[in-house]
């Protein structure tokens, strides 16, 4: 399993260039179901099962992770950026940067040094920051890079203690799930959609939902975990090792309250989110068609969008124990 | 060893406190080439003997900026110190190595939006946590003391530049042990003493006994300097790719400096000059007064992202520098100048 989440956070895929990732997805479950990928690039999956549910379910990840995108180059070769996703400056200063996969660059700065005053305690502005590619002149520049070009801070993908670090780890953890489950379940017909750009708006999942039609959907995801040294219990919104988080309202969706109870009733290891705060594809896709029953299901992640995210491996397994325990029970019509 | 190849190797190798990688390093290599010696002070001198009784030292620092780990709680969060000045703003969500009973990966905290009011200000390291992720258990590896560094390892940007962590002033000390390559076996007008001196980033310490053991009539410490970048003023800064920096300053001997340059233009290497008004916050601050005074100069890499993780230096730079040196030492420094 980490084998395979480790690969999947090694490839880079900022919203709107995810090919990179949709390729290697197809590779894994294109002899498991049917698949097809839309317009804007959703590879839309349908996984016959051994019966057809009554009600039709999806599930959802996205491919997309947050990164950089590279705006102009000024005369002296070094790249202006903007964030695509949101971004702290604080992860991205004095830091290595890949862009399109293949060109080395970093954000730089100015030494603190030579810094006064409040410069020294307030981030710098991202309009303020480049990327240093060693490049000496525009053309030169170029001749690596294009304008529109991706770029993301790399990491490496490491086990602490009963955690992974990684990059990208939101949302590859929903992408593992998914595969997961396309491989080894097999009771029940469902959908499953590894959908774009995320990050951006929760804009692939609309049209995987229109696609799909579905009556109930799991949105699998990350979500912050900040049960970190000086915060209050009250603000810790969920906490690592006590299983995969459900929600009952963020800023994008109020949700479906039987979903929601009967996965804190499952007894399967899982937790509140205890903050109405973020958002995540469910938005997008519960209010699609006549409107979708949607819960969604995420991973307790501390530094959520950047290089170095950490997720407890328990709270993975969690997270895939519950999605087939909610994906049987709404297929067999226990949750109704 | 290349130059680049060895830059490489001892960068990514540390020395802060009673971690001493590089310097062990360090001392591996310059030890095939001149008489060396580990100090006290876990300073490493080497000595390569000359004609006349006069000795030229140069000195670069071993040590590097990082953290010394000054609380461990019971989640595994450990709160740190800085070694040497650290940007605070650039560490939330980086990830370091902390050197406990074993090496371990640990990450700074990052404050979620939604705890964060107004603009974050980081002044107070104590407030920026690192985390473990191993809960309860951190405390079986990591102990009070335990020293914590960057991680990043060196690639290249460029044909000619290279980046990296540590650079600050791995590239000094990369310059002495090739010196002392091609210089050993030579015919040499002086003595030539090679000093490692550590603890610079506290206070230019490891250079105030490193002077006095050798004892040298000159000196040149070989540190970095600020590096041209889009933020930082040509008042500040020197440009990379055009050799090594010169420095003037009152505290500084400018014959050493006027023989230099000399050399350069003979030899058609190229160098830059940068002046400051005082004292330079290098290891000659403190060579120039030890015993009763040292004629020394300044002779810097251009660096850019000094004392960050991703440090950022040109290879030719670093040749022209050593090429500068081999010439000026052949020369005999300043003895008969």
């Amino acid at each position: 399993m980490l084998d395979l989440l480790k690969e999947l956070c090694f490839l880079d895929g900022i919203s709107g260039d995810e090919y990179a990732v949709r390729d290697f997805i197809i590779g894994k479950i294109k002899d498991c179901c049917e698949y097809k990928v839309d317009n804007l690039g959703n590879i839309i999956c349908f996984k016959k099962g051994k019966k057809t549910p009554d009600k039709k379910i999806m599930l959802d990840a996205h491919l997309d992770e947050v990164g950089l995108i590279i705006t102009s180059i000024t005369e002296n070769g070094y790249l202006k950026f903007n964030t695509v996703g949101g971004i702290d400056i604080s992860a991205l200063l004095f830091r290595k940067v890949i862009i399109n996969g293949k060109v080395s660059g970093v954000i730089g700065g100015k030494p603190f040094h030579l810094l006064d005053g409040d410069n020294r305690k307030k981030l710098p502005k991202c309009d303020d920051l480049y990327i240093d590619i060693g490049a000496k002149t525009k053309e030169e520049a170029l001749e690596k890079v294009s304008l529109g070009d991706g770029a993301v801070i790399p990491s490496d993908f490491e086990i602490l203690g009963e955690c992974v670090k990684s990059k990208a780890l939101d949302d590859r953890i929903g992408c593992l799930v998914l595969i997961k489950l396309l491989k080894e379940y097999s009771d029940y017909d469902f959908y499953a959609t590894f959908s774009v750009q995320e990050e951006v708006g929760l804009r692939g999942a609309k049209t995987a939902a229109f696609a799909v039609k579905p009556d109930f959907a799991l949105a699998l995801d990350s979500t912050t975990a900040a049960d970190i040294a000086g915060t209050p219990n009250e603000s810790r919104v969920c906490v690592q090792g006590k299983g995969a988080v459900v929600s009952f309202m963020d800023n994008a969706t109020v949700y479906d309250k039987v979903l929601y109870n009967a996965a804190l009733q499952s007894g399967i290891l899982c937790q509140s989110k205890c903050a109405v705060a973020g958002g995540n594809n469910a938005g997008g896709i519960h209010l699609s068609g006549e409107g979708v029953r949607t819960l969604a299901i995420s991973a307790p992640c501390r530094y959520i969008h950047s290089a170095n995210s950490i997720v407890n491996i328990k709270d993975i397994e969690s997270m895939i124990s519950l999605t087939g325990y909610m994906l049987e029970n709404i297929a067999n019509g226990n949750i109704k | 060893m290349q130059i680049k190849e060895s830059l490489c190797t001892l960068s990514e190798l540390d020395c802060i406190g009673n971690i001493t990688e590089a310097s062990d390093k360090a001392y591996e290599i310059l030890s095939q080439y001149a008489k060396t010696q580990k100090t006290n002070s876990l300073n490493v001198i080497g000595f390569l003997k000359g004609k006349a009784d006069y000795t030229l030292m140069l000195d670069a620092h071993i040590d590097q900026v990082g953290f010394v780990v000054t609380d461990i709680d019971d989640n595994g969060f450990l709160t740190v110190a800085t070694v040497g000045g650290i940007d605070l703003r650039a560490l939330p969500s980086r990830d370091v190595t902390v050197h406990g009973k074993e090496k371990i990966t640990a990450v700074f905290c990052s404050v979620p939006p939604h705890l964060s009011k107004g603009e974050t200000e980081y002044d107070n390291i104590t407030e920026i946590k690192l985390d473990t992720a191993l809960g309860s258990k951190a405390k079986e590896i990591v102990s009070v003391g335990d020293y914590v560094t960057f991680n990043q390892k060196c690639f290249s940007l460029s044909d000619d530049l290279i980046c990296g962590r540590s650079f600050d002033d791995r590239a000094g000390v990369v310059c002495l042990l090739e010196l002392a390559k091609r210089l050993n076996g030579k015919e040499l007008p002086v003595n030539v003493a090679f000093a490692l001196s550590n603890q610079e980033e506290l206070g230019l310490r490891g250079a105030i006994t490193a002077a006095f053991s050798v004892n040298p009539d000159e000196a040149i410490a070989i540190d970095v300097d600020f590096g041209d970048s889009p933020d930082v003023s040509k008042d500040e800064s020197s440009p990379l790719g055009e050799g090594g920096i010169i420095t003037y300053s009152p505290i500084l001997d400018k014959k050493i400096n006027q023989k230099l340059i000399t050399i350069a233009k003979e030899n058609n290497i190229g160098y830059s000059t940068f002046v400051t008004g005082g004292k330079t916050s290098t290891d000659a601050d403190m060579i120039s007064i030890s015993r009763d005074g040292v004629k020394t100069t300044v002779l810097s890499i251009p660096l850019r992202n000094m004392h960050s993780a991703v440090e950022i230096l040109s290879l030719s730079d670093l040749n022209a520098v050593c090429d500068l040196l081999e010439k000026y030492i052949l020369a005999g420094g300043i003895f008969n100048a």
